[in-house]
């Protein structure tokens, strides 16, 4: 009994990984080998391409916070049963989180490219291409009734960290040289 | 049961992703030539023919792993560079001569700053008077790195520049006093350029890179090129 329900399980988990390991690993090796350009669509209103950049990802850290308390009332932690509006709570900031970051992933991957000089930007190069991965994968993982149950916590607080690492990597960094600069 | 939510989200994203990326093909090509793709390729393919290193541009293509005791072949001893910020907003100038590296960036009007530092491995770690740095590394193609200036904090990707493109210096004589010029000059050959004193800093007059001189409070100026390859500069 334990042994093909284990099969099952492993099966409902390799798809999505797999999956995952391949985006973080072709936006990798794009923003490897892709020439950065430079250019950068401004936003009006902002001081430069970086200060929209750092604001954004401070709007998704936000919504990321949202995302860690509302998966905690799912899964019982802060006491009691969820309310009903939890989920969906959960579902669309999830999913204007990940439609936020696009722009500023966007133009790290275009405009900047993966880059090494230095341990910040090495670890928010690797931490970028990571990030899409398991995110990658959580999405898909939501859809596999097999997979095991710690499987959706885990992969979700990997997405989380990494959120939270690139932020650390790169807002908070320049917010500490530029101040909270618009 | 299959929720398609999930695969909906990535495909917004997806498609959010590709509209940011033809809006940024369609400006980026028109409107700022920030180190842009023609001219990186057209300025990149001379200079290693003067410099001391004979590189074949990119002939190790998977260059993670970085072993730092082994000098990457791809690291030039002596380049110049020079292009714009990300959203370009101001110039960066780079020029490096046997471990020493001096770069200036300037946005035409107010802000500006002299760096200077050594170089290890296509490194650069250079520093400036009132907290100025620049930290980056560099190719036999381009810079790359991140510049700050009187609080403001600039990404940019430089390719090399050729002559008369670069960066130029002056200390001319502004009403009996010293003052200090810098210049850079692009390789589709705009340029700007502040003239520091000691009261303010302002645009500097237009360098006429062909032959180096300016025209500063009435008086005739030679500017001194600052270029690895050429080798004048005030190296250290």
């Amino acid at each position: 009994m334990s042994a093909p329900a284990g099969n099952r399980a492993a099966a409902a988990l390799l798809v999505p990984l797999a999956v995952g390991a391949v985006v973080s690993v072709v936006l990798g090796v794009y923003g490897n080998l892709h020439t950065p350009t430079g250019v950068a669509v401004n936003v009006a209103g902002f001081s430069s391409a970086q200060s929209v950049k750092a604001w954004l990802a401070t709007v998704v850290v936000v919504l990321a916070l949202v995302q860690l308390v509302s998966a905690l009332a799912m899964y019982g932690k802060l006491g009691g049963d969820a309310p009903a509006w939890v989920a969906p709570v959960h579902r669309w900031s999830g999913r204007l989180a990940f439609l936020v970051s696009i722009p500023v992933a966007l133009h790290c991957l275009y405009a900047l490219g993966f880059q090494s000089f230095d341990t910040r930007v090495l670890l928010h190069s690797l931490l970028g291409c990571f990030f899409y991965g398991v995110f990658v994968a959580k999405m898909l993982l939501l859809r596999k009734d097999g997979a095991p149950g710690w499987s959706l916590p885990v992969v979700g607080g990997l997405v989380f960290t990494a959120l939270v690492g690139l932020w650390l990597s790169a807002s908070l960094w320049f917010f500490t040289r530029s101040g909270l600069t618009f | 049961m299959k929720r398609p939510g999930p695969l909906f989200t990535l495909l917004a994203g997806v498609v959010l992703a590709g509209g940011i990326g033809i809006v940024n093909l369609v400006t980026g090509t028109g409107v700022a030539p920030v180190a842009g793709a023609a001219s990186a390729a057209g300025a990149a393919s001379t200079p290693s023919a003067t410099s001391a290193a004979p590189a074949p541009p990119k002939t190790v293509a998977p260059s993670e792993a970085p072993k730092p005791t082994v000098p990457d072949p791809g690291v030039p001893a002596r380049a110049d560079y020079a292009g714009r910020v990300v959203g370009g907003g101001a110039s960066v100038a780079v020029s490096v001569r046997d471990g020493h590296a001096i770069a200036y960036v300037c946005d035409g009007k107010k802000v500006e700053a002299w760096l200077q530092g050594a170089t290890a491995g296509g490194k650069l770690d250079l520093k400036g008077d009132k907290n100025a740095g620049l930290t980056g590394s560099f190719d036999a193609t381009a810079v790359t790195g991140t510049v700050t200036a009187l609080g403001q904090t600039w990404q940019f990707t430089a390719p090399t520049a050729k002559k008369p493109a670069g960066l130029y210096r002056a200390a001319p004589k502004v009403k009996g006093k010293t003052g200090k010029v810098g210049w850079i000059v692009q390789p589709d050959g705009s340029q700007v350029g502040i003239l520091t004193t000691d009261e303010d800093s302002t645009p500097a007059p237009v360098l006429d890179p062909a032959a180096g001189t300016a025209t500063v409070d009435g008086a005739p100026v030679t500017a001194e090129p600052i270029s690895g390859l050429a080798g004048s500069g005030d190296f250290r």
